[in-house]
């Protein structure tokens, strides 16, 4: 290959890393987290935070530095919309709300993009007044927290369970942004994105692909107001600032340009899921009263610190050529799943006995015996189980560094990697969803 | 055609046209005329007064008159010269006409439209307030599409200016006591508040940056401040760390964002979650109240900002007057100064600057430094002005900066625009809240009114050309 060298995914290493870091900090110190209702409410918590994300990484893309900050109280006043009208008894059936909140949120962003196209202001400038007007509105419609959701939803913002309707709905978000990429409509938006004169001179019809781009944020915010109407079940009009801002930052920890022309589903995501992530950690360390400011000031930290990083990410590209952002999700990605693997079904093996000096030569070379599963047809000998273990780390470590060594020339992800992280991610389900519930974080049997 | 006509030597501009002269005089005792019978029909007012101040209105309205003809006179014969070379035939300079002011006929014609539905539909609202209020609109838009083209440098500031007016006259007629003393001090004490708040945002919006962190600087300030105090710390000393505090904020927000230009919005936001934070932690330690500290506020912080302050005597919070010497200072400053001349070459253009030997690093860590000084001193002053610290202080001011920025006519991609703009702003701002709160409208509504007057005051001289152009 002539060019080897720096991948076009480069900006997504640090959304890597910081989320690998963060994922493990947060199973070994809140294990509840592996279980099917710690990743069931994890979902519903994140989930339209996710959805606000990538309707502001749609927007990002477009270029000509839009950041819709107008992002927040829109959502609110979707879900206080919604609220409303279902407390009123309009509004029952999943399809009504589902054509009500998709159609506000297309109709803001298409308003949105006749007046850039149109009166020709800058986005932030649109954005920074709808933030406002929005605001005002989401207080007329409805002055305080309150009433009920559409009774449908009603089940969902329990977090139960891994597959509720809000895993669709964000499966489906995150489906339909990969169909998008594979049109000729993205190459053209990510071109205006990058380069606005150069896409118009080459005939794209800018003014087309900018409305497009933002009805399908408008879509995404939508979805993000029905989330988080489930999630709350009922209406919160003063939500609206905390949620840009958590937006925002978390389309910046993802690694989007906010310039434009650059930016995914994965990195909005990571990015989402890492500022949630950041939470949670903090949640299990118990700073007492000083708990909001610590969150508070970590975010900040964090926020800076990771945009430090992403100026880091070119010199460490330049020199280290073998390290591409898939290697780098391969082998965080085999870490974490690990560790929480390890973290899950602690409780199945059996304790440790402490090893005498009489035992038999190999039991004392291994000062601690690798655990032995406690199910019948299960049972190896510690050597058994030690040879396994390490004939499958042996090959786990051949494949990766065959993968690793390949990967860095390559642009793209090989199928291989897909299934290998499928794999490992379907054995932690196996593990989460077969075992009983006594077993689980190392209860007492 | 191509030289300047010089109208600004001579005291007494005289027009070329006598029938503009004439019409000038008329004018001028016209008004004279309205002001004698309005003096008059005051009881309580002296004739002499009222005889002093309609001479003295006269002579300053003809010479204003005469001013401006002058100046439109040259203007306007410049364009005739220009335009004979291409004589167009009269159906396309009808179409051309057409052209040039639909936008004017069609926005003028709805807002009519509006008025007569209200009119025929809503009993209450004929009014004769809401007809001045619907003719002064109008007369805005007219203006702001006629006359604030020959404005071309000061375009926005005009436009502030008449909203400003408008906005005075409108309430002036229909809130009682809008015109008086203590509401006059109030929507003035807080227009300096927010516009010292406003001073980084215009400088930094000035090499075409954002600073967010305003706000959290103002809050993390005011709390840090009475912590102070309470320590025992000597108050002058502790007003002086503050400031000091805030600019090493500033500086840091400056040094991080300055390979992230692009982020800069990002990168200040985080270091205002940062600073906010860390400034409650600091403040907890020790108290069993975390987040809220108690003290006294000393007397002569009080004295500086609170509404029944003195200065010198003068029944005025002096956090006017330190407003009013901050503006005069920047105004002239940046106008005049090299720093200020190299920080809009900056702004206007990064490389061309660049080739000229200016060190873009410091003008761009220098704003950001005078931005924290500023949001720290605005947030010591609300301490004087509440006597209490309280984080939330400054979240208003999260985007009512930006917004004053913007309706003043700065351009927030730099280069153009300045402080004196930024006043305006703060004052259309300012007196549009006390107007809004005069006619009984809440919080909600005042957000909502300011979120849609920003898009049709930039739209009517921010707008970017047309992608064709840039080509």
């Amino acid at each position: 290959m002539a060019e080897r060298g720096s991948s076009t995914n480069a900006y997504l290493l640090v959304p890597i890393i910081l989320i690998a870091a963060l994922l493990g900090t947060a199973v070994i110190r809140g294990p509840n987290l592996v279980s099917e209702s710690g990743i069931g409410s994890a979902i519903i918590v994140a989930a339209p935070l996710i959805l606000a994300t990538y309707a502001l990484m749609v927007l990002a893309v477009t270029g000509r530095s839009t950041v819709d900050l107008a992002v927040g109280p829109l959502l609110a006043f979707i879900n206080v919309v919604i609220v409303k009208l279902s407390t009123a008894g309009y509004l029952t059936s999943p399809i009504a709300t589902f054509i009500v909140a998709l159609g506000l949120g297309m109709l803001y962003q298409l308003l949105f993009a006749l007046i850039v196209i149109w009166v020709r202001v800058q986005p932030i400038i649109v954005a920074l007044s709808g933030f406002l007007a929005l605001t005002g509105i989401n207080l007329v419609i409805m002055p305080r927290p309150g009433g009920v959701a559409p009774a449908f939803m009603s089940d969902w913002g329990l977090g139960t369970s891994i597959f509720s309707p809000v895993l669709l709905i964000l499966a489906l978000a995150t489906a339909g942004w990969y169909l998008f990429t594979a049109t000729t409509f993205y190459s053209n938006l990510k071109m205006m994105g990058y380069d606005e004169r150069a896409a118009w001179t080459s005939g794209v019809k800018t003014s087309t692909v900018r409305i497009g781009a933002h009805l399908i944020a408008g879509i995404y915010v939508g979805l993000g107001a029905i989330c988080y109407t489930a999630l709350i079940s009922s209406g919160d009009p003063t939500q609206g600032q905390n949620m840009t801002l958590t937006a925002v930052t978390a389309l910046v920890l993802g690694g989007v340009a906010l310039s434009g022309g650059r930016g995914g589903a994965i990195g909005a995501l990571m990015g989402a899921v890492s500022l949630w992530l950041i939470g949670y950690v903090l949640a299990t360390f118990n700073f007492g009263a000083i708990q909001a400011f610590m969150t508070q000031m970590v975010y900040g930290v964090i926020l800076v610190l990771s945009l430090l990083l992403t100026l880091l990410v070119p010199l460490i590209s330049r020199y280290v050529s073998f390290i591409s952002p898939w290697s780098a999700f391969l082998v965080l990605a085999l870490v974490v799943i690990g560790i929480m693997l390890q973290v899950t079904t602690y409780g199945a093996f059996e304790t440790l006995e402490p090893v005498v000096a009489s035992a038999t030569l190999a039991d004392r070379y291994f000062l601690l015996p690798p655990a032995r599963v406690a199910a019948d047809g299960l049972a190896f000998s510690p050597i058994q189980g030690f040879a396994l273990l390490a004939g499958l780390a042996a090959i786990a470590f051949v494949f990766t560094a065959r993968l690793v060594n390949a990967e860095a020339g390559a642009r793209t992800m090989g199928l291989f990697l897909y299934l290998f992280v499928a794999v490992l991610l379907t054995a932690l389900f196996v593990a989460i969803l077969l075992q009983p519930e006594s077993l689980l974080f190392g209860a007492a049997p | 055609m191509s030289e300047k006509p010089v109208v600004r030597s001579s005291i007494l501009p005289i027009p070329k046209s006598i029938g503009l002269v004439w019409l000038n005089i008329a004018l001028a005792l016209i008004l004279a005329a309205i002001g004698l019978g309005v003096g008059f029909a005051q009881s309580g007012l002296a004739a002499q007064q009222v005889i002093l101040y309609t001479v003295l209105m006269a002579a300053t309205v003809f010479v204003l008159l005469n001013y401006v003809a002058v100046v439109f006179e040259a203007r306007a014969e410049a364009r005739a010269v220009a335009s004979e070379e291409d004589q167009e035939a009269e159906s396309s300079r009808l179409r051309q006409l057409w052209a040039d002011n639909r936008v004017l006929a069609i926005a003028m014609a709805t807002l009519l439209v509006l008025y007569l539905i209200l009119t025929a539909a809503i009993p209450e609202f004929r009014s004769i307030k809401n007809l001045i209020g619907f003719l002064v609109l109008e007369l805005i838009l007219l203006f702001a599409f006629k006359i604030s083209g020959y404005f071309a440098a000061g375009r926005s500031a005009f436009i502030g200016l008449i909203v400003l007016f408008a906005l005075i006259v409108i309430s002036a007629f229909s809130i009682e006591g809008f015109l008086s003393g203590p509401n006059i001090k109030a929507i003035l004490l807080f227009a300096a508040f927010l516009g010292i708040a406003s001073v980084g945002q215009t400088m930094v919006a000035l090499l075409g940056g954002l600073d967010l962190s305003i706000p959290f600087v103002i809050g993390s300030s005011n709390i840090a401040l009475l912590f102070l105090i309470t320590l025992g710390v000597p108050s002058y000393v502790a007003f002086g760390f503050i400031l000091v505090l805030g600019g090493i904020v500033g500086f840091l927000n400056g040094v991080m964002s300055y390979r992230l230009q692009g982020q800069a919005l990002i990168v200040t936001l985080g270091t205002g979650f940062a600073v906010a934070g860390f400034t409650q932690i600091m403040t907890s330690i020790g108290s069993q109240f975390a987040g809220n500290v108690f003290g006294t506020v000393p007397g002569w912080l009080s004295n500086l900002a609170a509404m029944n302050g003195r200065f010198f005597g003068i029944p005025f919070p002096p956090t006017i007057f330190i407003w009013l010497a901050i503006a005069v200072i920047l105004i002239v400053g940046l106008k005049t100064t090299t720093w200020g001349r190299n920080l809009y070459a900056l702004g206007g253009n990064r490389r061309s600057a660049r080739l000229i030997g200016i060190s873009e690093f410091k003008y761009w860590v220098g704003c950001y430094v005078i931005s924290g000084v500023f949001a720290a001193l605005a947030g010591s002053l609300l301490l004087g002005w509440s006597g209490g610290a309280f984080i939330g202080v400054g979240d208003p001011y999260l985007f009512t900066t930006l917004a004053a920025v913007v309706i003043g006519g700065t351009s927030l991609l730099g280069g153009n625009g300045g402080y004196g703009f930024t006043v305006i702003g703060v004052l259309v701002l300012q007196v549009l809240t006390s107007f809004l709160l005069g006619i009984g409208l809440e919080y909600e509504w005042q957000q909502f009114i300011f979120g849609l007057l920003i898009l049709p005051m930039v739209a009517l001289y921010g707008r970017s050309p047309h992608i064709r152009a840039t080509v």
